[in-house]
Order: structure tokens, then C-alpha cells, then sequence
């Protein structure tokens, strides 16, 4: 078998597991895509979309907020904070985190944990731009 | 001497109890087949993102975060996990007499300067802790009817940021473990500093990793996930807990309102009998006497 084996787990649940031709992950570094013998790896994971090549040639397509993937002897392990299938993203929640976390930004109070807003707007952005829907 | 109607009233108001109680015991079953769902799902998670960080940190020695350094305790924070509901058996007087002991005991030089801050998550050890002169930093009622990994984090950061500002220099965390549906035990763990891993199963390095960003990036990234895991899973487990002792406890109800119901019944037919048999023999020496006449 030249196939990689590929597990997606969040906190929640298994969401992902099968064999697969390739896997593209959002590393801290730039994306990058995984094959058969990848070299063994441990990376970040950034906010971004997971791509999927499944062994058939289905493309499955995922975002993720983040998380670790460990490579090793063609076993992908990704630890996400969160998944979500791209066909599942409820678009409209998507924007109005967005919109939220643009008026937190906007708003000149001090006690706004900035980082935490900037992530949330950062998700959402995602989440919109990889569902194919405009703002 | 109880007459029969109130007996009969007794009845009744038993037999409505025992319904309630063997619902409850239905409703906390069903629930608790999810909750261990749950569990069973975090599982795989945490126990890699664990394996994962051991690993790192057996091969880089000399790292240096301060989530992992011991240092010197002036203040404690102890986190103490009850549900938000009763009827559960001992479930939270467990955990609350566990918690009081600790404070009189190990903790007692803090707690008697106030340097015991109290994170109580679900109600019950919030009703109780607020009512007495303990520092209650933070409250969560309520969250166990939609428990939500966000909240697990939330907490978790905010208790992160106090200890690496160094507003706290430990948390503990005190919970029921799920143990199996009828069995929870009281468990005392730290939470911070990370204590470092037991390193009972060697494994081989099997290769030489490529690293991004590099190890001590990773290492940070990691550890906080690793402490959101742990605490998710403390809260599953606690929730299951809660279940398993609900589910206990309302079936001993049942049982007792059986047993209660069948001495009654005994009483109220002896009684039955006792009238009837009274009121022949009342009957019987009227016909006698008369018949004496």
C-alpha cells in the first residue's frame, strides 16, 4: 500500500480518518502538502484549510483554527483545535463573528483583549473565503 | 393510630415519589451513555497531544517555560468542580468536604491569609463556598447543561495569564473521577505548574524530526492545548460522575419507596381486615343479644 494514513482529531471528536494519496495542511511556515514517505515532522498548524486527496480521488476539503500535526512513518496525525468540512460552514455565524469582531476592533475601549479579537476575525475571514461566499 | 384513609393517602404520595425518582433514574441513564460517548472521544486527543509533548520534552532537556517551572507558592488557586444539580447522592458534599479539609489542613497557612482563591465550576460548590469566608475568585453556574469546550479554554487562560503574571504560583483542581457508573472517586490534581510526565514507557526515538517552526515553538504551542485537553477532560469526567451518582442514588430512592410502599400496603391491609373483622364481631353480638331477649 503506497498510502498515507491520515487521522484528524479535535477535543470533540475523530473527524477524519482514512487513507489518502495527499493531505495540504496550513503550517506555521507556509502550507505545504504532504505525500507517500514524507520525512518524519512536526509542525504548527495556522488558521487555514486542510485539503484532502482520499486514495479513490475525492477531494475533501476542511477549515481548521489551528493545531499540531505529527508525520511519521506515513501516519498524519493532525491535533486541531477545531474542524469544520467546508460543505458544513454555517456562513451566516461565520459573518457575524465577523462583523463582531470588526466592531470590537473598531472600538477604542482598552479593556478588548486584541489578540483574542484579531483570532476571531481571522477564523471567521476563514471560514467565508474557503465556503465560496463573499462577505 | 393512622385510619385507613390516611394510609391510603401515604400510599399515593409515595407511589408519585417513586415515579419521579425512577424518571430521574431514567433521564440520568440516558444522559450518562452520552456523556461517556463524550469521553471516550476527548480521549484520543488529549492522550496524543500528551504523548506528543513528552516526547519533545524528553529530547529537549533544557527547556525553560514557565508553565513548567516549580517556584516558590504564596498564593493557590484550587478549582473545585460540583454540578449545578442535586439529588445526586454524595457527589458534591464529597468534593466540598474534600476541598474544606485541604483548607484546614495543607493549605491552612494560606487559607488563614487569604491566599486561597476559589474557582468554584457548577453550582452547588458555589452556593456553599460563597456563604463562608473563603475567597471565591470565579463562578461558572451552569455549565454543565450545555457543556462547550470554549469554556474549558476560557478558564484555562485566564487561569494561565494569572499564573504567568504571578498572581497565582499554583492551581489545583479538585473533581469527582469517573470511575465506572456506580463508583466516583475524589481526586486532587495540579494543573499548574505542569508536572512532568511520567516517563514509564520509554519509547525509542524512532527518527530524527523536522521541526516547525522549531521544538521550543512547538513546545509552547503545545502546552496550553495540553492543559485545555486535561481540563475538558475533567470537566467530561466530572459530568459523567455526576450522572453515574444521579443515576445511583434515584435508583436506591426507588428501591426504598418499594420497600416503604410494601410495609404500608401490609399496615393498611391489617388494618382492612382488623375493621372488617370489628365490625362482624360488632354485629354478630348484636344478633346475640338480641336473640337472647
Amino acid at each position: 500500500m503506497k498510502e498515507l494514513i491520515v487521522e484528524i482529531i479535535t477535543p470533540s471528536k475523530t473527524a477524519y480518518k482514512g487513507e489518502v494519496k495527499s493531505i495540504t495542511l496550513p503550517g506555521t511556515l507556509g502550507n505545504f502538502q504532504v505525500l507517500f514517505n514524507h520525512a518524519p515532522l512536526l509542525s504548527s498548524l495556522e488558521i487555514g484549510r486542510i485539503k484532502i486527496v482520499e486514495a479513490k480521488g475525492n477531494i475533501l476539503e476542511f477549515v481548521t483554527s489551528g493545531g499540531t500535526v505529527e508525520i511519521l512513518k506515513n501516519k498524519v496525525l493532525v491535533l486541531a483545535d477545531s474542524v469544520e468540512s467546508v460543505n458544513e460552514i454555517d456562513v451566516e455565524r461565520a459573518r457575524q463573528s465577523y462583523s463582531r469582531a470588526k466592531e470590537r476592533l473598531g472600538s477604542r475601549k482598552i479593556d478588548i483583549d486584541v489578540l483574542r479579537a484579531e483570532a476571531s476575525l481571522q477564523r471567521a475571514l476563514n471560514r467565508i473565503k474557503f465556503a465560496g461566499a463573499g462577505l | 393510630m393512622a385510619t385507613l384513609r390516611d394510609i391510603k393517602r401515604r400510599i399515593k404520595g409515595v407511589k408519585n415519589t417513586q415515579q419521579i425518582t425512577k424518571a430521574m433514574k431514567m433521564v440520568a441513564a440516558a444522559r450518562l451513555r452520552r456523556a461517556q460517548e463524550n469521553i471516550i472521544n476527548a480521549r484520543p486527543y488529549s492522550r496524543k497531544i500528551a504523548e506528543v509533548l513528552s516526547d519533545l520534552l524528553n529530547i529537549e532537556k533544557n527547556i525553560n517555560n514557565p508553565l513548567l517551572t516549580e517556584r516558590k507558592v504564596e498564593n493557590v488557586a484550587v478549582v473545585v468542580v460540583t454540578s449545578d444539580r442535586g439529588l445526586c447522592g454524595g457527589f458534591n458534599m464529597n468534593v466540598i468536604r474534600f476541598v474544606e479539609d485541604m483548607l484546614r489542613n495543607e493549605l491552612s497557612e494560606f487559607s488563614a491569609n487569604k491566599k486561597v482563591q476559589l474557582y468554584c465550576v457548577g453550582k452547588k460548590g458555589n452556593d456553599h463556598f460563597t456563604k463562608r469566608p473563603h475567597k471565591v475568585a470565579g463562578s461558572f453556574p451552569g455549565i454543565f447543561s450545555q457543556l462547550k469546550f470554549e469554556f474549558a479554554s476560557g478558564l484555562v487562560r485566564e487561569l494561565t495569564l494569572k499564573f504567568l503574571s504571578g498572581e497565582i504560583d499554583k492551581v489545583l483542581i479538585v473533581y469527582n473521577e469517573f470511575r465506572s457508573v456506580i463508583q466516583q472517586k475524589t481526586t486532587l490534581e495540579q494543573l499548574l505548574p505542569i508536572k512532568p510526565f511520567n516517563k514509564e514507557e520509554e519509547k525509542v526515538i524512532h527518527a530524527e524530526y523536522i521541526y516547525e517552526p522549531d521544538k521550543v515553538g512547538i513546545i509552547e504551542k503545545l502546552l496550553p492545548k495540553h492543559l485545555n485537553a486535561q481540563f475538558w477532560r475533567i470537566l467530561l469526567e466530572s459530568y459523567a460522575a455526576e450522572l453515574g451518582a444521579r443515576m445511583t442514588a434515584m435508583d436506591m430512592a426507588t428501591e426504598n419507596a418499594k420497600e416503604l410502599i410494601r410495609s404500608l400496603q401490609l399496615t393498611y391491609n391489617k388494618e382492612r381486615q382488623a375493621a372488617i373483622t370489628k365490625e362482624i364481631i360488632e354485629i354478630v353480638s348484636g344478633a346475640n343479644a338480641l336473640k337472647e331477649s
